[in-house]
């Protein structure tokens, strides 16, 4: 069966909450593993957290879409937000994960906790927007 | 999300209950770095209560670290769950800072 939940939120942290409901909910009606919930709940504030810190030059709330859809064996998560043009799968430098504690660079994480935890990513730039879409498989 | 603090044979036990997200991590970082007094030298942070943590998180846990190394402290985790493991360790975190699967092995380890 398929379900699907669209939010529309603005650029502003106080939003995560309604973002982590939604995905908690959409998980439950789906009968996912809380495991697998919990990655695309991650991957998806650290994308939006990502946009919200350097998607913009202004400080003007901006909107930003998110489409939520489970179905028999994909998870899938679309976002859409009319920030800077940025690719994820190729615009994001690789992380430090060597380095021992005194250099290891504070943050740099979110992406690459994206590219690990998730099946599939796919991007694209249309009319000044950037349309990013996740994927998560049942058994992938 | 909640810290609760107990000093016990000379460690600092901080136990994190809750979800640790981008909206509350400065808090986070305040309420940790707070609880933790210049005079410790042996810090446990207790993850067992912790339900959800994002890349946020993980930069205050290694601000706290950094800083304890720098004063020659020691600083350790214990009792992440299946998924918050797995975050520290696809973020590299598992090779900087010790983590241990109970508080008591945790202790322990620390010379409590």
């Amino acid at each position: 069966m398929k379900v699907k939940r669209s939010l529309c939120i603005a650029s502003d942290l106080s939003e995560l909450d309604r973002l982590h409901d939604a995905v908690a909910e959409l998980g439950e009606v789906g009968d996912w593993p809380p495991d697998l919930v919990y990655q695309v709940d991650l991957v998806l504030e650290e994308l939006i957290v990502n946009t919200m810190n350097y998607g913009y030059d202004d400080d003007a709330s901006h909107e930003i879409e998110i489409t939520l859809i489970s179905d028999e064996d994909v998870f899938t998560v679309e976002i859409i937000d009319d920030g800077h043009a940025f690719n994820p799968l190729d615009d994001a430098p690789e992380p430090d994960l060597d380095s021992g504690i005194e250099d290891r660079p504070i943050g740099g994480l979110g992406i690459h906790l994206m590219r690990v935890m998730m099946d599939d990513v796919h991007y694209r730039r249309e009319e000044n927007k950037n349309h990013l879409t996740l994927i998560k498989r049942r058994n992938g | 999300m909640e810290i609760k603090t107990q000093r016990e044979n000379g460690i600092l036990i901080a136990n994190v209950n809750g979800r640790v997200d981008s909206a509350n991590a400065r808090e986070f970082e305040n309420v940790l770095s707070s609880a933790i007094s210049d005079d410790d030298t042996c810090v446990v942070v207790d993850f067992g209560g912790l339900s959800y943590i994002s890349s946020s998180g993980l930069r205050v846990i290694l601000l706290v670290a950094k800083s304890l190394r720098n004063r020659n402290a020691e600083f350790a985790l214990c009792s992440l769950s299946g998924p918050i493991g797995e975050v520290f360790k696809i973020s590299g975190f598992d090779k900087i800072i010790s983590i241990y699967d109970s508080q008591a092995e945790a202790c322990a380890a620390l010379g409590g």
